[in-house]
Order: structure tokens, then sequence, then C-alpha cells
């Protein structure tokens, strides 16, 4: 029978708060994580936009890095927006944070420049039917170099990468909890629905 | 429009800042109740664990062990008037 997968959301800083009401709005179980216990009952886990540097010390601080780490090896999904995909990434382009490594990428933080640099546009996601998806993109990294398991599911006119995805591993460029489409969600929710099953 | 709310003001004790959260802002800034205490990197540290852990009593309270002094409030009656900004209430 299948049952509605609890959604863990990462919730040290940056918007997990967006994130959990689209997940709502999906009727799906969203639980904010801050410690192993509340991640241990999850079976996926989105680690949401924020600021990079800030949550890998929060991470270090609360004794998250090994749980997480544990928790994408069992083969359970993850999904990295902005800030997540820096931190799923094997190596970044920067010195810090230090990354979690768990994908086989190469991520340039601020890749697109300054926060003034900010922009919105539509990008096609392998995958996501029903037309371009809007996305966010604030102070965003790009994907560099892709390994030879990463699969990329979007990327700019100009060639950036801005969505790959690795076996149960998730990561998007950009905010789709800033939009009101929930097709970036349900995608992510379906890969929890096949793990959960 | 979604808009980002944050507290301030007087905060010194990881309690005031998790009774912040509690209460529904967005997040807390802490000035002068990290400069002015005994141990600021201590309390700031403790900050940042009670903001996180805002739901959490027995986080709040771990992280309110061993800070040392905290910041101290001025009584507005104990200011000399010619010091005050304003004298009318008082």
């Amino acid at each position: 029978m299948k049952r509605t997968p609890v959604v863990g959301v990462l919730a040290l800083q940056g918007d997990f708060a967006e994130h959990a009401a689209l997940l709502r709005s999906l009727d799906a179980a969203p639980r904010e994580v801050r410690t192993a216990a509340q991640l241990a009952g999850a079976d996926a886990l989105i680690i949401p936009g924020g600021e990079s540097t800030t949550m890998a010390t929060l991470m270090d601080i609360f004794d998250l890095r090994g749980p997480i780490t544990d928790f994408a090896r069992s083969g359970r999904p993850l999904w990295g927006t902005c800030a997540g995909m820096i931190l799923l990434a094997d190596r970044l382009v920067e010195p810090a944070p230090e990354p979690l490594r768990l994908m086989d990428i190469l991520v340039h933080r601020n890749a697109f420049g300054r926060q003034v640099d900010s922009f919105e546009t539509d990008i096609d996601f392998a995958g996501i039917d029903g037309g371009p998806l809007h996305a966010v993109f604030i102070r965003a990294p790009w994907v560099a170099e892709v390994g030879p398991q990463v699969e990329v599911l979007a990327a700019l006119d100009n060639g950036a990468v801005v969505a790959v995805r690795q076996a149960n591993l998730l990561a998007t460029a950009f905010h789709p909890e800033l939009t009101p489409d929930p097709r970036a969600h349900a995608y992510f929710l379906e890969m929890a629905r096949v793990a959960a099953a | 429009m979604p808009v980002v709310n944050f507290a301030a003001g007087g905060i010194a004790t990881p309690a005031d800042a998790a009774l912040m959260m509690q209460l529904g802002v967005d997040g807390v800034f802490v000035g002068s109740g990290i400069f002015k205490s005994g141990d600021p990197s201590g309390r700031a540290r403790a900050v940042v664990k009670a903001v996180t852990h805002y739901n959490d009593p027995a986080a709040i309270a771990d992280a309110s062990k061993g800070l040392g002094e905290a910041m101290v409030g001025i009584s507005a009656r104990s200011i000399d008037s010619q010091e005050l900004l304003a004298t009318r209430g008082w």
C-alpha cells in the first residue's frame, strides 16, 4: 500500500518554510529537520536555499554532516536547491565551505555574479512536462563540471548547467520553492515515493 | 509579497531569542546583548543554538549554561536628567 512519504527539510537556515509550504500544497508530509533523530524518520530530505557557509557551519555545530551523508548513502532521495546544491557537491571552485561531497559535480558559487545580477527566467527541465519552468536565480551557483554518473536536467541558453541528478541525488541552482508552480516538488516527491515503496 | 520579520532590541539571553522565534519571527538581531555580556563569543554561539532549536526546551536550557554575566539593562530612573533624550513620563 502506498503511504505518503515524510519529506524532511533541513531547517538550520534559509528558506525551509517555503519548501515546507509547497510540500503541504502537494499533500506531502514535510518535517523540519534540525537533529539527527528528526532526520532518521524521514524518507527524503531537502537542503534549502540560503547561505551555504552558514549552513555548513551549523551542520558541523549540530553534528549533522555524518547523518546526512549516511542518509544519502542509504539511497533515500536528497535534493539541494541553490545553497543546497553547493553543499551536495563533491568539489567547489571556491575554497569554502566544506561540501558534503555526495554528487560528482564541480560547483561554482555566485557564478552569475553578485546580488544585483540575480534574475528570473524560464527553463526546460528534463522529466518535467507541461512547458517551461519559471526559475528564480538568487546569487546562484552553476555546475561547472559533471561526472559520468550525473545526468544534466536543465541548462540555460549560455550553456550554464542549473539542474542535475545522480541516482537518488537531485540539485537545482534555482529556487523552485519561491514560485507557486509545484512541478519541481512533485518531481522530487515522486523520487521519494519510489524510494519509500 | 513575503515579508521577512526580525526581532531586535533587548535580547540578552538564549531564552529571549527562543521566545522571539516562538512568537513567529524569522530571526533575531542581537548586538549589545552579546557585546555587553561576560563572554560574547560563547553567548553568540548559545543564541544561535537557541534560535535553531527554539522549540526544544532542553536544548535551550543546555545552551544557557555557563555563559557568565548577561547584559544588564539600565533603568531610565537611574540616568541623570541631563543625559536623558526625553524626560516625559519619568
